[in-house]
């Protein structure tokens, strides 16, 4: 049976949304989210602060278990993403422009990522492979050069921009603006990332760059086709429909944001916890071929690149207990669920043997379930089989993350190969 | 069709302005920007002027200061209101173009957007069935 909610409902004291929360060590949240799990799962909190404009909402639900994470993913018709999935408020437009069917609800959500799961045929996926193999061996000969300098900018910056723009055939010339831009798109919030600008006005300036970039690429390749993504994307084709101009520059935009922050964070993070806990190294080391699909998905969990994604209620519903109101906000603590003592045994432990491993790293199951987590997984197994191999002595330094309550990104991490 | 003289484009993208000052929940929203908003519009040429912290809504600068500007053919306007033009799209296209204070203009166009039913319903009222965008 459900609490009834008093008209003024009340804020739970353990606060979560104000951009101070998000400016702490991870730890210090792990510890506030762990207090909620066990006292207050789906809890009622102020809105989000941040953001481009004032929120219009009274709250937010706050969702920090696993069970109720993957019942909110799973359940998009109580559920939706059509009303944004961030938690802030964000014009309308905006959303449309840059998050694709990421923002979509059925039919067209499946309609579309339908038409872009075409484009990746079985030939560019091995394309996009090889790729990545050539791409992790060529970034690491750049740091075995360079020796020592920002793990961030040497490495993991490097690879999924790398990735994503030669999957999409994006001309090598454009390919550091356009990651600059997608870096803009999450990091508004931070103070100096944004270095004076206002965050509406940054992600709108990266929105449009990235979109402009995405339409003229579109446009390029109708009449230049050649062995990529985007030329797949153009001539892409489901049930008699096509995707639109506006529908590629959308998704090029999401899968520069979506594909770039996220492996970055992972392979930082990752790289971090190798070296603060060498048996697990050195366990992966043994049998890297083995065991690295198994320690990939312990790398997600561990890092939570993605620590938050929010949907919004269709309907009058319950959750945990609690009566949630159609029209409110709930927003999906992933970094909690993937902490959660209910689901993983030593959850604060770095288990690269973690089996069975049922992380929301990639979501939490249900339509919106990570597009990209096939390339993810291909990225850290050629990253690390270079790492490992290749630079035994790698040292890295203690990380500088950015400040904000979506993408669990480090801004900076020093480094030294010997 | 579409629009054929700037008192025309004045009075219905003006319009929209209008009908949001007299909007109890709008209008603090939009005074409280305290932006001027210039329409540098095309086709047919039209200087339209939002003055936001005095409710005002007139054809030329004036001695006004403008804080910002947005400029695109007035067939453009009409569709925008209608909710037929994404405006980071558009501008990624050329078909909008922004100037000045970015940050204010983008706190102003979600607030205008709620008025894209008044507009659509103020066109069907005045049998402007050529502007209506499908």
């Amino acid at each position: 049976m459900a609490i009834t909610d008093a008209p003024t409902r009340e804020f739970h004291p353990t606060r979560v949304t104000d951009l101070g929360f998000w400016a702490r060590p991870f730890e210090e949240r792990e510890a506030a989210f762990k207090t909620l799990r066990d006292e207050a799962p789906v809890s009622w909190h102020p809105p989000m602060e941040g953001g481009i404009m004032p929120s219009e909402q009274d709250g937010i639900w706050i969702v920090t278990r696993h069970e109720h994470i993957t019942e909110v993913s799973k359940d998009p018709s109580r559920f939706c993403s059509g009303e944004g999935v961030q938690c802030e408020d964000v014009p309308q437009d905006l959303l449309l422009a840059s998050h694709s069917f990421l923002a979509l609800d059925a039919p067209r959500h499946g309609q579309l990522r339908r038409l872009v799961s075409a484009a990746f045929t079985p030939r560019q996926v091995r394309l996009i492979s090889e790729q990545i193999a050539d791409q992790a061996r060529r970034i690491v000969d750049d740091l075995l050069d360079a020796g020592e300098g920002d793990f961030v900018e040497l490495v993991s910056k490097r690879l999924p921009m790398w990735t994503v723009y030669e999957m999409m055939g994006l001309d090598p010339s454009l390919r550091d603006e356009a990651a600059h831009m997608a870096d803009s798109m999450v990091a508004f919030n931070d103070v100096d990332v944004a270095a004076g600008r206002e965050p509406g006005e940054m992600l709108n300036e990266s929105l449009v760059g990235l979109l402009t970039m995405g339409l003229e690429l579109a446009e390029h390749r109708r009449h230049h086709p050649a062995d990529d993504l985007m030329t797949n994307l153009v001539e892409a084709e489901v049930d008699g429909e096509r995707l639109s101009d506006d529908d590629i520059a959308a998704f090029f935009v999401l899968v520069s944001v979506a594909g770039n922050d996220t492996t970055r964070n992972t392979v930082s993070l990752a790289t971090r916890a190798l070296q603060e806990f060498p048996d697990q190294r050195a366990w992966l080391a043994e049998d890297f071929d083995g065991r690295i699909t198994t320690a990939t998905e312990e790398f997600v969990r561990w890092a939570s690149p993605v620590m938050t994604f929010r949907r919004t209620a269709t309907q009058d519903t319950e959750l945990g207990g609690r009566s949630i109101a159609a029209g409110e906000w709930v927003a999906m603590m992933y970094a909690s669920g993937n902490r959660d003592e209910r689901v993983f045994d030593d959850p604060g432990t770095f288990d690269l043997s973690r089996k069975p491993n049922p992380h929301v790293g990639f979501g939490g199951g249900g339509p919106h379930f990570c597009m990209g987590h096939f390339v993810a997984k291909m990225q850290m197994r050629e990253m690390f089989s270079q790492l490992l191999d290749r630079v035994p002595d790698l040292q890295v330094g203690e990380p500088e993350f950015v400040v904000g309550n979506f993408v669990r990104a480090v801004k900076a991490m020093p480094c030294s190969t010997t | 069709m579409g629009f054929t003289s700037a008192a025309e484009v004045v009075k219905y993208i003006g319009g929209i302005f209008e009908a949001a000052f007299q909007d109890d929940e709008l209008s603090p929203k939009l005074r409280d920007t305290g932006v001027v908003l210039k329409f540098d519009l095309s086709d047919p040429e039209t200087d339209l002027v939002v003055d936001m912290a005095n409710g005002v809504v007139q054809e030329g600068e004036g001695n006004l200061t403008i804080g910002a500007t947005m400029t695109m053919a007035a067939d453009v306007a009409n569709a925008y209101w209608q909710g037929k033009e994404n405006l980071p799209l558009a501008m990624a296209k050329g078909k909008i173009k922004v100037s000045g204070e970015i940050a204010t203009l983008l706190r102003v166009a979600p607030l205008s957007q709620k008025l894209f039913p008044t507009y659509i319903e103020r066109l069907r009222r005045d049998g402007r069935d050529d502007l209506l965008v499908d």
